[in-house]
């Protein structure tokens, strides 16, 4: 063992710290000690990852109090897959945001590498944690970092946007702690494991409340339908990399912690069939809404909402198979739509208004980043043999193994659609004659490597999808077993 | 219309939430096997601090505030990078007229007093009500006294974040050292001493003087931010 997940949180906050003061030894500091302190995590999340795949689930206590008096940390297969997923998606976006594409001076560097730093940290504490306050505060610090990156470009747009980000953050937060309060004036105790264990005593009239009130407050910052408002405005005006860091990371972790709300900790067996109803809200909307936009980024916000509808869908089932297609669905998500993000943002980059039809004939001045953006559009609608093709029809073998024959159907004519709205942006990049007005602007080197680690990705996991599969089943077998959480948890005495 | 739906269904929500909450009866006896018990009887026996509140908020729960102290500490940083680039067009300060003689001679009477109470709040956070957080508040407020009494008064940026990056840093290396020594993250490794003393509680006290410091750093960091509506440059 090289470490414990506890170093997950501290190490970064401790650079975080120290940050303003190596800003004032040599400038440059700024920038490699969070790209140091991923690239540290990043050693540590594989190494304990690899340890909790043979040897089962390290619970860590914090300041020596077990629980549930204390704080605990978990990392199981299930937590440690995302967390290891999360911190290399934070490394990717370091690295494609090392050089900006702008010209930016050297306090607003700091403040971004800052920001974004935390902005991994507080998910990655999400997905760790094993008591529902502490949560709470992990959610504040990723909510923060996301308001202040969006706001990042000082322009009249972008504080419009981090300002709805930041009322809707703030009723999530309201809600979210009300709901806290009913389980533990329940309960007297803020301890997931030692929740999960007792919430059948609790008054069906307080559980249902609590849990609208957790899934309200989640849902805001996973996008799911009604409350996604903020969603397409915030990637359009956030930079592109913070856009990647949104679809990648921080709805990941939200919608982490719906399932561990709905998995682990609650047992009212009627939440699953509202994931599904949700997700498929979520999922029609979001992608009949992208078909129509006419922005890039936005279009690519709504298909990210859509995904994350499915991933839903998938998790409603409620089968082991379900949540292993529903792991797979976050893990080429996350990876396909950063890169689509993050070359999407060159394509459009010296535009004025961003709109998709300054794209064309993008490929003679950008071939790799084009090829690329083509790449991640032919992935993410699910074409074999790339990555999205597996996870897509994992989805569907499982809608049809737990005979949801209306879903699969669904979710094929909504593919469609799909298809449709990116093929529409390539066909665009290749085949159209490129505007007279617009000046395309080269990728920096670390952006174009940030890059082509990601279209790696996706041919490696489309090509031999077995090198990740094995991992993903036993993440989801660690999250259907919930018992054993339990157990793992409260087994640690004083 | 809408509106009118909009506020029956924000009545119904209200009602049916209110109700929830008027029924859990918060104040009565709930539960009998909470954590509650534990806390208060090891807070006395094995950590002999008095203050039952600073040792939930430091030592049984200290990563949650780690974790407030950083959200502070992010919300001070965002709202610097939001307003970096804004310049008041009149004048460099938003308060448009100056203060009295009265508040001009009356504040530098009150400033050290009120830094001297901050101090005291935050130094005893474990054995009277109190502690980091308010402490440092307090310590903003007469800072906030001296930027409002006084126009060209200035606090020097570099040194407030100096102060809160150093305190910082007292805050994850003690959690750190707790690690290394003790075997978990932010667990007490010095000798709690005898109950009621000023040197009491291990390192309890060492974190809320941080926490003190922090906040106090922070809160003058945001009125400083926001009364001049200016960066740092």
């Amino acid at each position: 063992m090289v470490g414990t997940p506890v170093l997950f949180v501290a190490i970064p906050l401790l650079a975080a710290f120290l940050i303003p003061l190596l800003g004032m030894i040599w400038k440059e500091l700024v920038r490699i000690v969070p790209g140091l302190v991923l690239m540290y995590l990043m050693v540590l999340s594989i190494n304990l990852l690899n340890h909790v795949l043979v040897s089962g689930p390290i619970v860590e206590v914090i300041a020596g109090w077990a629980p549930p008096f204390g704080i605990n940390l978990v990392f199981s297969a299930f937590s440690g897959f995302l967390v290891t997923l999360m911190i290399f998606l934070g490394l990717v976006v370091w690295l494609y945001s090392y050089r900006f594409k702008r010209n930016v001076g050297f306090e607003p560097a700091k403040k971004y590498f800052l920001l974004l730093m935390m902005l991994i940290t507080g998910a990655v504490g999400i997905v760790l944690t094993g008591d529902i306050f502490n949560m709470f505060v992990f959610i504040e610090i990723t909510g923060i970092s996301g308001y202040g990156l969006t706001a990042f470009y000082t322009g009249r747009d972008s504080a419009e946007a981090s300002f709805k980000y930041l009322m809707l953050g703030s009723i999530a937060s309201t809600l979210l702690l009300l709901a806290i309060m009913i389980l533990y004036s329940q309960l007297g105790t803020l301890n997931m494991a030692e929740i999960a264990s007792k919430i059948h005593t609790v008054n069906p009239t307080y559980k249902v409340i609590s849990l609208i009130l957790f899934i309200s407050a989640l849902g805001i910052e996973a996008e799911i339908f009604p409350l996604n408002g903020w969603a397409p405005d915030a990637y359009a005006e956030a930079p592109g990399p913070v856009g990647a860091a949104f679809a990648g990371i921080v709805v990941k972790a939200s919608v982490y912690a719906i399932i561990r709300y709905i998995f682990t900790i609650f047992d009212i067996s009627g939440a699953y069939s509202f994931l599904i109803i949700i997700g498929m809200m979520t999922l029609i909307i979001a992608e009949t809404a992208a078909i129509r936009q006419d922005k890039l980024k936005r279009m690519l916000a709504y298909s990210s909402i859509g995904q994350m509808g499915l991933v839903l869908v998938a998790f409603g089932f409620g089968t082991e198979e379900g949540v292993f297609a529903a792991l797979f669905l976050m893990l080429n998500h996350a990876i396909i739509k950063s890169l689509l993000f993050l070359s999407g943002s060159y394509l459009v980059y010296n535009s004025k208004d961003k709109k998709i039809v300054e794209v064309n004939g993008m490929h003679k001045f950008l071939p790799i980043t084009s090829f690329l953006f083509a790449l991640g559009a032919f992935a993410i609608v699910g074409l074999p043999p790339f990555a999205g093709f597996w996870s897509k029809l994992s989805v569907l073998t499982a809608a049809a193994d737990s005979h949801m024959l209306f879903v699969l159907a669904l979710v094929l004519i909504v593919s469609v659609i799909e298809l449709v709205y990116y093929l529409r942006v390539v066909n665009r990049i290749y085949f159209f004659k490129k505007g007279e007005n617009v000046d395309p602007k080269k990728p920096t080197f670390n952006a174009l490597l940030a890059m082509i680690v990601l279209g790696a990705l996706i041919l490696v996991i489309g090509f031999y999808p077995d090198v990740i599969t094995g991992v993903i089943h036993k993440a989801s077998a660690d999250l259907m077993d919930k018992t054993k959480y339990i157990n793992d948890v409260l087994s640690i005495k004083q | 219309m809408k509106k009118v739906i909009v506020i029956l269904l924000l009545a119904a929500l209200g009602f049916y939430l209110g109700t929830t909450f008027f029924n859990i009866g918060f104040g009565d006896p709930h539960f009998a096997n909470g954590v509650k018990d534990f806390y208060l009887k090891e807070t006395v026996d094995n950590l002999h601090v008095s203050n039952t509140v600073t040792s939930i908020v430091v030592n049984f729960r200290g990563f949650d505030t780690l974790g407030e102290v950083t959200v502070l500490f992010l919300a001070v940083t965002a709202l610097g990078s939001i307003l970096y680039k804004r310049r008041h067009e009149v004048g460099t300060r938003s308060v448009l007229f100056s203060s009295s003689s009265v508040v001009t001679a009356g504040s530098k009477l009150l400033f050290p007093a009120v830094i001297l109470l901050g101090v005291y709040v935050f130094v005893h956070g474990h054995l009277s009500p109190g502690g980091g957080f308010q402490g440092g508040v307090i310590i903003a407020t007469g800072f906030l006294l001296m930027l409002l009494s006084y126009e060209n008064y200035s606090v020097s940026h570099k040194w407030l974040s100096i102060v809160e990056s150093l305190a910082g840093i007292v805050f994850a290396g003690v959690g750190l050292l707790g690690f290394i020594n003790g075997g978990t993250f932010l667990q007490n490794f010095l000798p709690t001493g005898v109950l009621n003393n000023l040197f009491s509680g291990g390192v309890i006290p060492i974190i809320y003087i941080a926490v003190g410091f922090k906040v106090a750093a922070e809160l003058t960091g945001v009125i400083y931010t926001v009364l001049h509506e200016k960066g740092v440059k």
